[in-house]
């Protein structure tokens, strides 16, 4: 099979994984209640019950033949569309943007669509996905290569205690630690050192008292005061991310530790590391040319897992750092029942993780010229 | 594996000797000691806990509340409140001794991550076999099935099925659960593809053995050592995610409250004290971290004494 051969029967995977995903968040949020529950995020507090049957039945949930709003609230026979025609109804009308209102505390009731919440407070939790991303790969490669050079021996033993602790430990604690720690114990000034509040707290000694605003260009804090030329916001709001991403990231830095321990275990067992010690090579270049690189490939296979489980950790480190992001109206959304906000959610964090795994698999490809499809 | 394999027809010495061998290594390996006694005292600790904790100590005392007595740990706290009486962990937002709270919290965090890990091992031992050992489309089937839940995080679907099923404890287990047991499937699937290769399921084939007998007697006790591994590991996974959904409030609400202990419940009951009392957060989450790290700290190790390339 050639490259675009195995891309193509993918593609189709994803796409087949996608729609069997939303069908079962369907089932779970649109089949396990009432049906009248489908309308709530479309209707506005004035409408009246023609206006509302009207809707039932352009969301595909209601029966033409019905005769009233009432029939379709009462579940009357023959107003109800079967759950399957529903799920096609749905999909018509979350494929083409329409996710409702919001009823996420804070917002005017039928003000605010749930699409434009999502994607407000989804820049916040990619900075911090990507902060735990770069620190993951920052902390657990250098320690898996010394864990695996020095193998069984006192810096193995270490950094293998390290990586169980990281995760062991409960994420929600951990952020709390570190805020005691920093707030109560470590502190400059009488302050605190280090914020832990949000993104662009004010109440910290090295961050600027007042790092004033920028123009919302792309949504990302970091990128728009880079874009508006603001250092002070631009500062602010990197410190701000320093707690939040060194509690999420602790598990992934453990696991991926891990995983390039044994595979530069195996790596540097090979025959081609007998042959380049035996032609003189120096340690290092043995290590890092030879060993590595061979090692590195098993070990990004696990990116997709890596950044399921970062993603997923964004709800309880914003829940903790009271930070904007979509992780903590996740929590918000469950409370006050916004169940398309947790379907977008969920759907969106699904085809991040999915198209990922792709990339991954074709680079692997690409990568390792013994892996032909 | 191999000595397993010939361990199936061997007299009973052999057997013993293996588990002996195995047990042999575990002493020597100190990371594996360590977990052991964590994990056996977290169970002692479970099973004790209704006999250790007099149901008196459950009891609100609002008098006492949030106090702190036990001169070894000194909070420089300006304004702490002093207990009336010597406390080893001070008391809670409702006055009860926390030490005492957080004992009677281990039963309940054990017990559902035990029910959780068994029933994904039960579901993984038989969809995983069946798809490494049929194979073809029902190995495919299955496999599509595990892709879905692999694409979303587990805590976010453990989320929305809470929101709609409703908070309560047999449905946080069963939304754990449901994004526990493809693991398993993918595991047990993987073990049986490779074990059903090896020269002995051939042999069985040609004595004329069944296959759900060679399945099920033969190639599935053969792929048991990486199950226990895992499942070990997963008893310290399964109790973060569970004290964290509960942290965030995903149970009845006299669990949530923390008025029934329960480490995730008791640490999120002490964050709104955080910089007044931060014992009332740092020792349940602290059990929380010594539970999870027994466990890892033993599936971690047993991984190494089952590893068949470093046992010989």
């Amino acid at each position: 099979m050639k490259l675009y051969e195995y891309v193509l029967r993918r593609l189709a995977l994803l796409v087949f994984v996608l729609l069997a995903l939303a069908a079962l968040i369907f089932y779970i949020t649109r089949g396990l209640l009432p049906p009248a529950y489908a309308l709530t995020q479309y209707v506005t507090p004035r409408m009246t019950s023609a206006e509302r049957l009207i809707l039932a039945q352009n969301l595909g949930v209601a029966t033409s033949s019905c005769p009233s709003y009432a029939a379709f609230a009462t579940s009357a026979k023959g107003c109800i569309v079967p759950l399957w025609g529903q799920f096609f109804g749905w999909l018509k009308t979350v494929l083409s943007g329409n996710w409702g209102y919001t009823v996420l505390p804070g917002y005017v009731a039928g003000t605010e669509t749930t699409w434009n919440v999502f994607w407000v407070r989804f820049p916040y939790t990619a900075e911090l996905a990507i902060g735990g991303t770069i620190l993951t790969i920052a902390i657990a490669i250098p320690l898996g290569i010394v864990s695996a050079t020095h193998a069984n021996k006192a810096p193995d033993h270490a950094s293998r205690v390290v990586a169980i602790s990281g995760y062991s430990i409960p994420q929600f604690w951990f952020g709390y630690i570190l805020q005691v720690v920093f707030v109560l114990y470590v502190a400059l000034n009488g302050r605190g050192l280090l914020p832990v509040g949000g993104p662009l707290p004010t109440s910290c000694a090295i961050c600027f008292a007042n790092p004033g605003s920028v123009v919302t260009r792309t949504g990302f804090p970091v990128i728009d005061a880079i874009l508006s030329g603001n250092f002070p916001y631009f500062w602010d709001s990197i410190v701000g991310l320093i707690l939040p991403t060194v509690t999420l990231a602790l598990t992934t830095i453990g696991a991926l530790t891990r995983i390039l321990r044994s595979s530069m275990v195996d790596a540097l067992h090979q025959d081609y590391i007998l042959l380049a010690r035996s032609k003189g090579l120096r340690d290092r270049v043995v290590v890092y040319r030879h060993a590595l690189r061979n090692a590195l490939l098993p070990a990004i296979t696990i990116a997709g897992l890596i950044l399921a489980f970062l993603l997923g950790g964004v709800v309880v480190i914003e829940y903790v750092f009271d930070f904007p992001g979509v992780g903590q109206a996740a929590v918000l959304a469950s409370t006050s029942f916004d169940l398309n906000f947790l379907e977008l959610y969920v759907l969106v964090t699904a085809v991040i993780i999915v198209l990922t795994n792709l990339v991954v698999d074709v680079l692997y490809a690409k990568l390792d010229p013994r892996i032909r499809y | 594996m191999e000595s397993k394999a010939g361990a199936e027809e061997a007299p009973k010495s052999g057997a013993m000797a293996d588990l002996r061998y195995s047990l042999h290594l575990m002493s020597r390996n100190k990371l594996v000691l360590a977990g052991s006694v964590l994990a056996a005292g977290t169970i002692l600790v479970a099973l004790l806990a209704h006999v250790i904790v007099p149901a008196s100590a459950t009891v609100d005392d609002r008098a006492i509340r949030i106090c702190w007595n036990n001169s070894l740990i000194n909070w420089h706290i300006p304004s702490i409140n002093v207990c009336p009486r010597p406390l080893p962990l001070g008391t809670d937002a409702y006055g009860r001794n926390l030490l005492l709270m957080i004992i009677l919290a281990v039963p309940l965090d054990l017990s559902i991550a035990l029910e959780i890990v068994a029933s994904a091992v039960v579901i993984g031992l038989v969809f995983g076999s069946i798809a490494g050992y049929a194979g073809g489309i029902v190995d495919e089937a299955i496999l599509r099935v595990t892709d879905i839940f692999f694409a979303v995080p587990g805590i976010l679907l453990a989320i929305v099925l809470m929101t709609v099923l409703g908070r309560t404890i047999p449905n946080l287990t069963l939304a754990v659960l449901i994004t526990w047991w493809p693991l398993y499937v993918r595991l047990i699937r993987s073990q049986v593809l490779s074990e059903k290769e090896r020269p002995y399921v051939e042999a069985l084939r040609a004595m004329g053995a069944g296959r759900f007998r060679i399945l099920f007697r033969h190639v599935v006790p053969n792929s048991i050592y990486p199950l226990i591994v895992q499942s070990t590991l997963d008893i310290g996974s399964v109790i973060l995610t569970v004290s964290t959904l509960v942290f965030l409030g995903f149970a009845p609400s006299n669990i949530a409250t923390g008025q029934t202990p329960e480490l995730g419940s008791l640490t999120s009951q002490g964050s709104q004290y955080i910089f007044s009392a931060p014992w009332l957060i740092i020792f349940p989450g602290l059990t929380i971290l010594i539970i999870s790290l027994g466990f890892n700290l033993l599936g971690d190790g047993l991984r190494d004494v089952f590893d068949p390339r470093l046992r010989r």
